[in-house]
């Protein structure tokens, strides 16, 4: 047989194909369903990190189903999504803090079944009503979101560059004596927080009778409390080397010792100093996961929303929350991501990661300010605004 | 048969649409919302000037605006002063290499703009090669590169200057370089010959490139936010974030529109500088 392409050839195939696109134009053919548009597919938006494939595909296998992922940086970013009709596109959404109460309040998510959830029977009961009343709503009554992984936003610091004696205080990222070996991350919430906390402390309010007869929230400051995060703001600048976008740049700093002390995640300090514990590195670094002051932290969560209107969206929002807590799938989280889970998989993983990602001491949620959105978004860019300027 | 009105107005319709839907548009809804407020993070419907009171009145937003201001100055001139010498060389002396030596110059664009800028961070930042280099000789690193807005400078004219050396090379593609040799001859010195001869005949280009490069750096946010430091915010970072962290829409889009009318007037500024376009290097077939 030969493969020659003759002109005729190609004229009759031509001809062929045209006659068959006329005729397929003049009688359609009746409707068959796609399978692939059959498969049933569940929407997140999320943090990127948590996106891993081995979880998602075994999801899909497991249920016969599609899962696609939206990413976000910040509550914020997430909340405005969701503003802006994001809730039909999509059906889970992750929020830490008290951000899942906001949410629920406005009517983006809905009520979570827990009786749907087993494994939220391996859950921590540090991360669990009534230790933790985040993922129930205002009235306390009504689950609205599951927990995932938590953590605070301690900070990083070089012991053989900053005394002891500084280490465990907010104050360490205002202090003089560190000037151009500071840095803090590009987060303007956080930064105002965190300056917020350490005012309320010098202002003494802190631990005072608050104005809405709520205990102290560094989401929530009064305008003094402001005032005076503002001028620390503006001091810490001619301290700061930089304030960092990526976690890579800070790493790297810190690495190189041009930066000692970073508020940051924690991540970092754990692969430092298990580059320690291997032999290495000879970094001797510390996380400081609540400061003397008091300190920030989260525990992320899922949420279902109110675009989920069918039983079966429904239905597989739980079992993806039910498939995510699982202890083999956390303990992929734990190892791989580096995010601390809300789920006991001590015996899971090594003894390394059960200490750096503090999971012999999940009682220390209790004491750190959960992530918020700031009490007033405009006054708050305001200030960070004129820190900028200055 | 459709009349010479009709088929210049077809000509013109896919250009016309594209200016409509991108341009027009989104300007418009910018506009609009400028005049609304935002609370919680919700664009609220209440017509109001509030936005463009505290953009005028308040002395912060008024010094982001000086600072990109001066930012694009500097950076449009330091690429003027580089791309003038680069653009000449390879429109005289390039040959037939005069495209490929061109296109080298946007080389870098090959890459992505975060890639680029990540880039510039290990050559300039304190762990980067110029201040590890010095640190292997003893020598204290240049602070003024690391985090700072030397370091922004650096970074965005490396970023926006291949479309200034591109517009004056064009403009150096219709020039006779003879008329050089004419003034020379004739007794101006090569300065005096430049001046008099080849700058007046290119200004068209070099005005062109001097937007090309002004304009994006007046309202750019990633270099100064990767290579700038504690103090190196610009407009385009504060603008940035009204439509991001902070959710206040309505004020960034008083933003974006006080943006738009300082563009337009740099532009229109620019453009009164080739008055005379014969001079300018453009020809036009008369008759």
């Amino acid at each position: 047989m030969t493969n020659d392409v003759t002109r005729r050839g190609v004229l009759k195939s031509a001809a062929a194909a045209t006659a068959a696109g006329i005729v397929g134009a003049a009688f359609p053919a009746p409707y068959i369903r796609n399978a692939e548009a059959a498969t049933l597919e569940l929407r997140w938006l999320g943090w990127e990190h948590y996106n891993v494939r081995p979880i998602v595909e075994g999801f899909e296998r497991q249920y016969g189903v599609r899962v696609s992922a939206g990413f976000f940086d910040g509550n914020s970013e997430a909340y405005n999504k969701l503003r802006g009709g994001g809730t039909d596109d999509f059906d889970l959404v992750m929020a830490d803090g008290f951000w899942p109460r906001l949410y629920a309040r406005q009517g983006l998510t809905q009520a979570v079944d827990y009786g749907k959830i087993a494994n939220m029977n391996a859950v921590f009961d540090d991360f669990k009503a009534p230790n933790y009343m985040l993922l129930l709503d205002d009235a306390g009554e009504t689950p609205i979101a599951a927990p995932n992984c938590w953590g605070g936003y301690g900070f990083t610091v070089n012991m053989d560059r900053v005394d002891d004696a500084d280490a465990r205080s907010v104050g360490l990222l205002f202090n003089e004596k560190y000037a151009g070996h500071l840095s803090t991350s590009a987060r303007f919430e956080e930064n105002i927080a965190l300056a917020g906390i350490l005012a309320a402390h010098q202002l003494g309010t802190k631990d005072a009778a608050r104005p809405d007869g709520k205990s102290f929230n560094p989401y929530v400051l009064t305008d003094a409390e402001l005032a005076r995060a503002k001028e620390l703001l503006i001091k810490q600048k001619g301290l700061l080397l930089t304030r960092w976008n990526d976690e890579d740049t800070l790493e790297r700093l810190l690495r190189a010792q041009a930066v000692w002390a970073s508020p940051e995640w924690s991540g970092i300090y754990r692969r430092i100093h298990f580059d320690r514990l291997d032999g290495t590195s000879n970094l001797n670094m510390i996380h400081v996961l609540k400061p003397e002051e008091g300190g920030l932290g989260w525990v992320d969560t899922w949420c279902i929303t109110t675009g989920v209107t069918d039983s079966e969206t429904l239905e597989l929002a739980h079992k993806w929350i039910d498939w995510r807590l699982s202890a083999d799938n956390m303990a992929i989280v734990a190892t791989d991501v580096g995010w601390s889970p809300t789920v006991d998989v001590r015996d899971r993983i090594p003894e390394r990661y059960v200490e750096t990602l503090f999971l012999n001491n999940t009682a220390a949620i209790r004491g750190l300010y959960q992530f918020d959105a700031p009490s007033s978004p405009e006054k708050w860019e305001r200030v960070w605004s004129e820190v900028e300027a200055a | 048969m459709i009349g010479p009105v009709a088929k210049t107005l077809l000509l013109a319709l896919p250009g016309l649409s594209f200016l409509v839907v991108f341009l027009f548009m989104p300007l418009v809804s910018i506009v609009i919302f400028s005049f609304w407020r935002t609370e919680s993070y919700e664009l609220i419907a209440d017509w109001n000037i509030d936005n463009y009171a505290t953009l005028f009145s308040d002395v912060t937003y008024l010094t982001f605006l000086v600072r990109s201001l001066v930012m694009a100055t500097a950076v449009t001139l330091t690429s003027l002063l580089y791309a003038w010498p680069v653009a000449y060389l390879i429109a005289k002396h390039g040959g037939r290499y005069r495209l490929v030596l061109i296109l080298l110059t946007a080389a870098p664009f090959l890459t992505g703009e975060i890639l680029r800028v990540t880039a510039l961070q290990q050559i300039l930042g304190p762990i980067g090669l110029i201040n590890m280099a010095l640190g292997h000789f003893g020598l204290a690193p240049i602070r003024a590169l690391m985090y700072s807005n030397v370091a922004s400078w650096i970074g965005l004219t490396y970023l926006w200057m291949p479309f200034m050396v591109l517009a004056i090379y064009l403009s150096l593609l219709n020039f006779d370089f003879q008329l050089m040799e004419v003034a020379k001859v004739n007794g101006a010195r090569v300065w005096r010959a430049f001046f008099e001869v080849a700058w007046p005949l290119n200004m068209a280009g070099t005005v062109i490139g001097c937007v090309l490069v002004f304009i994006p750096t007046l309202g750019s946010s990633l270099t100064s936010q990767f290579l700038g430091g504690p103090n190196g915010a610009l407009y385009g970072n504060i603008l940035a974030h009204q439509f991001g962290a902070t959710g206040t829409w309505a004020f960034g889009s008083a933003m974006g529109v006080l943006l738009f009318a300082v563009s337009l007037a740099v532009t229109l500024v620019l453009a009164r500088a080739v008055r005379d376009f014969r001079r300018a290097g453009i020809t036009i077939k008369e008759g």
